[in-house]
């Protein structure tokens, strides 16, 4: 749920129920009040009818007494208790049933206990409360409303720098060199997150620049001593005293020199395409370009008897030719490495993608682990960072690349 | 011809001055930047290979130095460092090479025959070793005047082994000249063998001389002795 919707809700049962709970207290506030007012009145008349008994000897008539109604019953009962009360009565004049506020006391006249009961009119004072409750309704109707609508255009407005902010952020890339954009407005929370995002922002750059330029140097470093290391076994080769096992140590040695100068490789070029460092977009053919890595790879296939079949449509596209050179390489030489002898290879271009399947182990990979860094098969004596440069390559071109498993064939795919 | 090396690391120096020293070359070296001056201020050199991360500056500046003296050394830049910029620039200066580190000296080697010919190009266009005479611009090969048809790969080869005549080429250092270092063959060195056989029988051919020699399964040697 967004903010402001916790900030409405929250908002809109606090003020209901103190509307609400408000509106019976005043309700019942003006009910006693009006009810005292009446029952004065009631007990005016009372007085009056008293003094009039007192004063003519005999029972008031009906039209004795303004407009109220007076009425005498005899009862044996004495003295039964005076009490207020609401009630409805017929009034002559007017049609239907009225409400009205009556008092009903006991009284003795010549020897006869009498019940009496005078009611007046409260008509005036139920008409005064509807008005108030229907006031008072309209009051929180329109509380209400002013108040969420207030509360939605306050609360965009106020809340515009934090989304201003999230853009921000979501737009954030750790390898951009540009430096996070302070916006300025009112709000001083805002601001201190502003600060705080500013900061944190810079210093996870500076951070990621100085692990970038470790990686960097660290393995230029490692190249001086591979070079040696290289140098010195090309100048004790040419001794004529070693003796073959020597040769096979030496044949080792080269072969973990070469490795290592090639994840050397891999781990720059990887910095290198993470960072963008590779701009030099042409546009290529990518039909022209797999015919050519083909032909330079033949060797390779006949070598392992691997049959081609390749189905390539014509396709443009725009990319570094340094970048899609080393994908190529990479997928195809994953493709023959991890082959088996007389295994195929298919090719497929089209104009949204690309697929390169290629027989070998009967067990698929995981198609979410093959795309990290250092993972590999057990049979694999690469690195281990092929498919992530490829992965790499195709993110950094907008590429979506997958691996499935279809049919018995490892099938590699880059949509376009 | 006469080289100078200029490389702060001591191992690395040594053995590229060991290497090179041979054929009636004369090989100087040096460590850093000042000393590197001071000897082309006073000798005159045909070549310098170049570091170009120096103690006491970068590699650059020679060529600089020789760019506006007006010498016409020939300069291979060797730098641990494989950008592109780095290796635009030192050829715009007036680099003719540039060798990533780490680099097989058969391969410098090759590299510095290659920059030399270049260089000389016009007065000779004829690579000859003893019988075999090898015509640069055709790329065609005469053994005992009778030309023999060399693929691609084998004449490439066949360059470079006589630029190496005499040492032992590691199977390494053939497959990354021949095929480049991207091609990663993870030490399959199966049709390298098969290249050198076609070759090695294409020379039997014609001639009873057998230059090409295999060496206990490290590499091969091109030697007539």
């Amino acid at each position: 749920m967004k903010l402001a919707a916790h900030y409405n809700k929250v908002n809109i049962i606090v003020t209901l129920s103190v509307l609400v709970v408000g509106a019976v207290i005043y309700f019942f506030a003006i009910n006693t009040i009006t009810n005292n007012r009446l029952d004065e009145e009631l007990g005016e008349e009372v007085s009056e009818v008293i003094s009039y008994i007192q004063q003519y000897k005999q029972l008031p008539k009906q039209f004795d007494i303004d407009e109220n109604q007076v009425e005498f019953i005899k009862t044996n009962l004495l003295n039964s208790k005076p009490r207020y009360f609401d009630t409805t009565y017929v009034n002559p004049r007017k049609s239907g049933d009225k409400s009205g506020r009556a008092f009903e006391g006991g009284l003795s006249f010549k020897g006869d206990n009498y019940r009496f009961r005078i009611i007046i009119s409260s008509e005036s004072t139920v008409y005064l409360k509807q008005i108030i409750t229907a006031i008072t309704l309209i009051l929180m109707l329109v509380v209400l409303t002013i108040l969420s609508l207030a509360n939605r255009y306050l609360l965009n407005d106020l809340w515009k720098p934090f989304f201003g902010l999230l853009a921000h952020m979501k737009a954030f890339n750790v390898s951009e060199s540009s430096s996070f954009k302070l916006t300025n407005n009112k709000v001083d929370e805002f601001n201190d997150l502003d600060n705080a995002i500013g900061v944190m922002s810079s210093r996870v750059k500076n951070d990621f620049q100085n692990l970038k330029h470790f990686t960097e140097n660290a393995s230029h470093e490692m190249l001086t001593p591979l070079a040696v290391i290289t140098s010195k076994l090309d100048t004790l080769i040419q001794d004529e005293t070693l003796k073959k096992e020597h040769f096979d140590q030496i044949q080792d040695i080269y072969g973990a020199a070469g490795k290592l100068s090639r994840l050397n490789q891999s781990l720059l070029l990887l910095v290198k395409i993470e960072n963008n460092l590779i701009a030099d977009n042409d546009t290529l053919n990518l039909q022209q370009l797999i015919n050519d890595k083909l032909r330079q790879f033949q060797e390779l296939l006949t070598s392992k008897e691997i049959q081609i079949y390749a189905e390539l449509e014509d396709k443009e596209v725009v990319v570094s030719k340094y970048l899609i050179d080393i994908l190529l390489n990479n997928l195809l030489s994953n493709a023959i490495r991890h082959n088996q002898v007389k295994g195929n290879i298919n090719i497929y271009l089209t104009g949204d993608r690309l697929v390169i399947q290629n027989s070998g182990s009967d067990v698929p990979l995981d198609g979410e682990a093959i795309f990290d860094r250092f993972q590999k098969g057990s049979t694999s004596d690469g690195a281990g960072l092929g498919l992530t440069i490829v992965k790499n390559i195709c993110n950094v071109c907008g590429w979506d690349m997958q691996y499935l498993f279809i049919n018995n064939l490892h099938t590699f795919s880059i949509v376009f | 011809m006469k080289i100078l090396i200029v490389e702060d690391e001591q191992g690395l120096r040594e053995n590229m001055l060991t290497y090179l020293s041979e054929d009636n070359n004369i090989c100087e070296s040096c460590a850093d930047l000042a000393t590197a001056i001071t000897k082309l201020a006073g000798y005159q050199y045909d070549f310098v290979l170049l570091d170009i991360g120096l103690p006491d500056g970068e590699g650059f500046e020679i060529l600089h130095y020789l760019k506006k003296e007006m010498r016409n050394e020939a300069v291979i830049i060797i730098s641990a460092r494989n950008s592109l910029d780095d290796r635009i620039k030192g050829l715009n200066i007036g680099a003719d090479d540039y060798l990533v580190k780490p680099f097989h000296l058969a391969e410098l080697k090759a590299r510095i025959v290659a920059v030399f010919r270049r260089k000389a190009a016009n007065s000779n266009n004829n690579l000859v070793f003893n019988e075999i005479v090898i015509n640069l611009i055709g790329r065609t090969v005469f053994i005992n005047d009778v030309e023999i048809l060399l693929t691609r790969k084998e004449y490439d080869m066949l360059l470079y082994f006589i630029a190496n005549k005499g040492k032992v080429i590691a199977k390494t250092a053939l497959a990354e000249h021949l095929w480049g270092d991207e091609m990663d063959m993870h030490d399959n060195f199966d049709f390298i063998y098969s290249h050198i056989k076609n070759l090695r029988k294409k020379i039997l051919d014609v001639t009873t001389n057998d230059y090409l020699k295999s060496v206990y399964g490290i590499g091969y040697k091109f030697t007539d002795k």
